[in-house]
């Protein structure tokens, strides 16, 4: 048994995921949090499990920014965790998986030093949960230009693709090609090196994953096909998913009515149902792309129930917490610009 | 596998004989197995119960009793010593 899973410890990693889980706030607390001020909140979640981060953070800051702020360090230090916790090949998947907040991480630096930000208000937005050390990324931060943020990351995964989108990057002095060169960078990384013939544990993974970049794909065609704008969608296309590939994708683009079908009769067509009816009759796309990680979420928990011993209740979790930290941040934002709770209340992604 | 196992048992028959006491040594092995098999299944639930723990104190009694709910099988094992005797 143990020799078949390698020296994975799923049993010890998933149940510490699913209490971390439960303990995520539910639709009630949303409810709540909802009708509160930023300064209410804070004393909310004080009282919550960031209580730990709102007490480091309090001095320094206050209102939204202290939300934040605790809200991104609490989102590092849960990950932090979880890499602690992994062993053997689980490791090697949610290492992978992480290098997300790199992928996060290396955009915000070029875009703030595109826009001249100061490094100190960069180096507050980063989420230090990757695998890039500290010390690179305040190296990073304080790099004057986008040149030399470039040769910094020489080494690093996302070296080659840089190299070649610095170029266009040149010719064009858009961030566009570096911020979708680091994206390719990380999915092409997430499936890579996996053998042609995956055991059952690599299966699950790669079953999780195709589903995430099939929504992220899906996402990307209707935001192109909405907007009517004369973009080749096969520019943002990330190779892996199983509903699309490049050229279908490009075709379906062009026609939204087809796209849906596709959708409907796919593997994700029980999830997307209702969602897809919502889409056709209310024609929002906010709301859609809303639907869609709910969608996302409901059937990352599927599969979580469906393998509990495996890399997608982890995963499913990552995800979980994410959504969470994206909601409370919507809300206190919603609430500092003065918006309604009702208003707020369709921001929220509640799976 | 199978040659270490007729190889064993190979060289213990003549002993077998000698006390002609197989049903004890049968009833040891029935033991043996299922501790075995106890102690397998033990493995990821003691995982799962020690990372429940970690996160909330209030599982440790939960925790502890799934963790030792293998143990039946054992005990199980010993009727069938009793049976023997």
């Amino acid at each position: 048994m143990s020799a078949a899973r390698g020296t994975a410890n799923y049993e010890y990693v998933t149940s510490r995921v699913r209490s971390r889980r439960a303990s995520l706030f539910d639709a009630d607390d949303y409810r709540k949090l909802v009708r509160m001020g930023p300064g209410e909140i804070a004393r909310f979640m004080e009282e919550t499990e960031y209580e730990t981060e709102m007490n480091a953070l309090g001095s320094r800051f206050e209102g939204v920014d202290l939300i934040e702020y605790a809200l991104n360090r609490n989102l590092a230090k849960h990950f932090d965790d979880l890499l602690n916790w992994a062993d053997g090949a689980l490791y090697g998947y949610l290492a992978r998986y992480l290098r997300k907040f790199d992928a996060w991480n290396v955009k915000t630096t070029f875009r703030g030093i595109y826009s001249d930000a100061d490094p100190s208000e960069i180096e507050d937005d980063l989420i230090t949960a990757g695998e890039l050390s500290e010390t690179l990324l305040s190296r990073l931060v304080d790099a004057g230009s986008i040149e030399e943020a470039v040769d910094l990351l020489d080494g690093t995964l996302f070296a080659d693709a840089l190299d070649e989108a610095y170029e266009l990057y040149e010719q064009e002095s858009l961030l566009v090609p570096l911020e979708n060169a680091v994206d390719r960078a990380y999915y092409a990384d997430l499936m890579a090196n996996l053998p042609s013939e995956p055991n059952r544990a690599e299966e699950l993974y790669l079953q999780f994953l195709r589903a995430e970049i099939d929504f992220r794909n899906l996402r990307n065609a209707l935001r192109i096909s909405r907007s009517g704008a004369d973009i080749d969608p096969a520019e943002f296309y990330i190779d892996g998913g199983r509903l699309f590939d490049a050229t279908t994708l490009r075709q379906l683009a062009s026609n939204p009515d087809e796209l849906v079908a596709r959708v409907r009769e796919s593997v994700y067509g029980d999830e997307l149902d209702a969602t897809l009816d919502a889409l056709a009759e209310a024609d929002d796309l906010i709301a859609f792309e809303h639907a869609l990680d709910a969608a996302l979420l409901s059937y990352s928990d599927t599969l979580s129930n469906r393998y509990p011993l495996s890399v997608c209740p982890v995963l499913a979790y990552v995800l979980a917490k994410e959504r969470e930290v994206d909601n409370v941040r919507a809300i206190a934002r919603g609430r500092e610009a003065g918006l309604d709770p009702e208003e707020i209340e369709t921001e929220l992604v509640i799976a | 596998m199978f040659d270490i196992a007729t190889t064993l048992l190979g060289s213990i028959a003549p002993v077998l004989q000698a006390t002609g006491n197989v049903g004890t040594f049968g009833a040891a092995i029935a033991v043996g197995l299922a501790a075995l098999g106890a102690g397998i299944a033990e493995r990821g639930i003691g995982a799962a119960a020690v990372g429940a723990v970690a996160e909330d104190d209030d599982m440790f009694g939960r925790g502890l009793i799934f963790t030792v709910l293998p143990e039946t099988l054992v005990i199980l094992a010993l009727v069938v010593v009793f049976l023997t005797l």
